[in-house]
């Protein structure tokens, strides 16, 4: 970077909250795009990450830090495996920013709009039923439908902001944000 | 001499004109010298401005998006700045207010959806992180939001609810236990003057 305009560089273990959050971004990708889980492997090697992530099996074991998953691993997560799980998160988010912004944008037909996010709620849902521990405190405000609407939103939003140039610094941020 | 550096997204464009700084040896391609720019939005007034008036809008926005994606939405900049953005005061969305420096100019206030702000994040990201742009810009690193700021996302009831119900159960504890009665002393002066275990 050519002027002072500091770039966060910190190599901090994520605290709970923030593993926690990572791996339901993920998971909102996954909603997002049929293909989501292929594409995180594809992107993994796509950025380098083929020595921390060899197999799709290595990621896997890495998002299952999550304590809310319904098979969890104990341990915590390397700082670096955090940075590149964040990483590939911020890649597929710009990736996927086209369908994030119709999601977001208030100029879509609300019909469409009405549809766009029915879609979405249901697959995240189907997901965390599979995925996570439906007895946590966590997991149920995705699986309520009442509170499952403004938790989506917060997460399509997170997406959308975690996307482009300074996505991972922002995101990185604020899964270090304490009380997590 | 003079550079162009235009950023672009669905619903905006940034457009920054300036030249490099010869005097700090910056090669021809680079802008050390903001003249003017502008930011298009689509259906909306043009924004244009001084070097100035730019990093003062990146230094609510960023901070701004910076808490969203939190979750914690809170105004950032006051009257007294020329920009501020907050949360919409109705419904979702968020309102960016632009003062001008002219005293006969009202301010401008602009509503935008979250897809806008994202575009708007985009595009200042872009130019901050552009190697062209080679002059310090005095903008908020992000870091992470310390516990009270965290805590502004849950609603006083919910933050509030704990606390009071520990205090009410505590009180209500201590009241029980105050209405029971006091347990009697072993070898205490019994009620019609025997004494037990007393010889005659």
């Amino acid at each position: 970077m050519p002027h002072d305009s500091p770039t966060l560089e910190i190599s901090l273990r994520l605290p709970r909250r923030g593993i926690e959050r990572l791996d339901l971004l993920l998971l909102s990708v996954e909603a997002l795009d049929l293909n989501g889980g292929e594409a995180m492997v594809w992107m993994s090697e796509q950025m380098g990450f083929t020595d921390r992530f060899p197999n799709r099996v290595e990621l896997w074991k890495s998002r299952c830090h999550n304590p809310l998953r319904r098979t969890t691993r104990r341990g915590e997560l390397a700082a670096a495996d955090g940075d590149a799980l964040i990483r590939i998160l911020c890649a597929l988010a710009d990736r996927l920013y086209p369908v994030l912004r119709g999601l977001l944008s208030q100029a879509e037909a609300p019909e469409v709009l009405v549809q766009r996010w029915a879609l979405f709620q249901s697959r995240l849902s189907e997901l965390v039923k599979e995925r996570m521990n439906p007895r946590r405190g966590g997991v149920q405000k995705y699986l309520n439908p009442e509170t499952c609407v403004a938790e989506c939103r917060q997460l399509v939003q997170s997406l959308a902001l975690a996307s482009g140039a300074g996505g991972f610094e922002r995101l990185k941020a604020s899964l270090l944000d304490a009380g997590s | 001499m003079k550079q162009t550096l235009r950023y672009d997204q669905l619903s905006c464009r940034l457009q920054v004109e300036g030249l490099p700084d010869v005097s700090a040896g910056q090669p021809d391609d680079a802008v050390g010298i903001i003249t003017s720019w502008t930011l298009d939005w689509a259906g909306r007034p043009q924004l244009e401005g001084r070097k100035e008036h730019l990093v003062a809008l990146m230094q609510v926005v960023m901070p701004y998006a910076r808490h969203r994606i939190s979750g914690v939405a809170r105004r950032f900049g006051d009257a007294t700045q020329p920009v501020d953005i907050g949360p919409a005061e109705a419904g979702e969305g968020h309102l960016l207010m632009l003062r001008s420096s002219q005293s006969d100019t009202p301010p401008l206030q602009i509503g935008l959806d979250d897809a806008e702000l994202s575009d708007l994040v985009r595009v200042l990201d872009l130019l901050r992180m552009d190697p062209r742009l080679q002059l310090p810009l005095a903008i908020p690193v992000s870091r992470p939001l310390k516990l009270r700021d965290v805590l502004e996302r849950t609603p006083l009831p919910q933050r509030l609810a704990a606390p009071l119900g520990g205090a009410l159960v505590l009180a209500l504890a201590t009241a029980f236990a105050l209405m029971l009665p006091q347990p009697k002393v072993p070898g205490g002066p019994v009620p019609g003057g025997a004494v037990p275990g007393a010889r005659p």
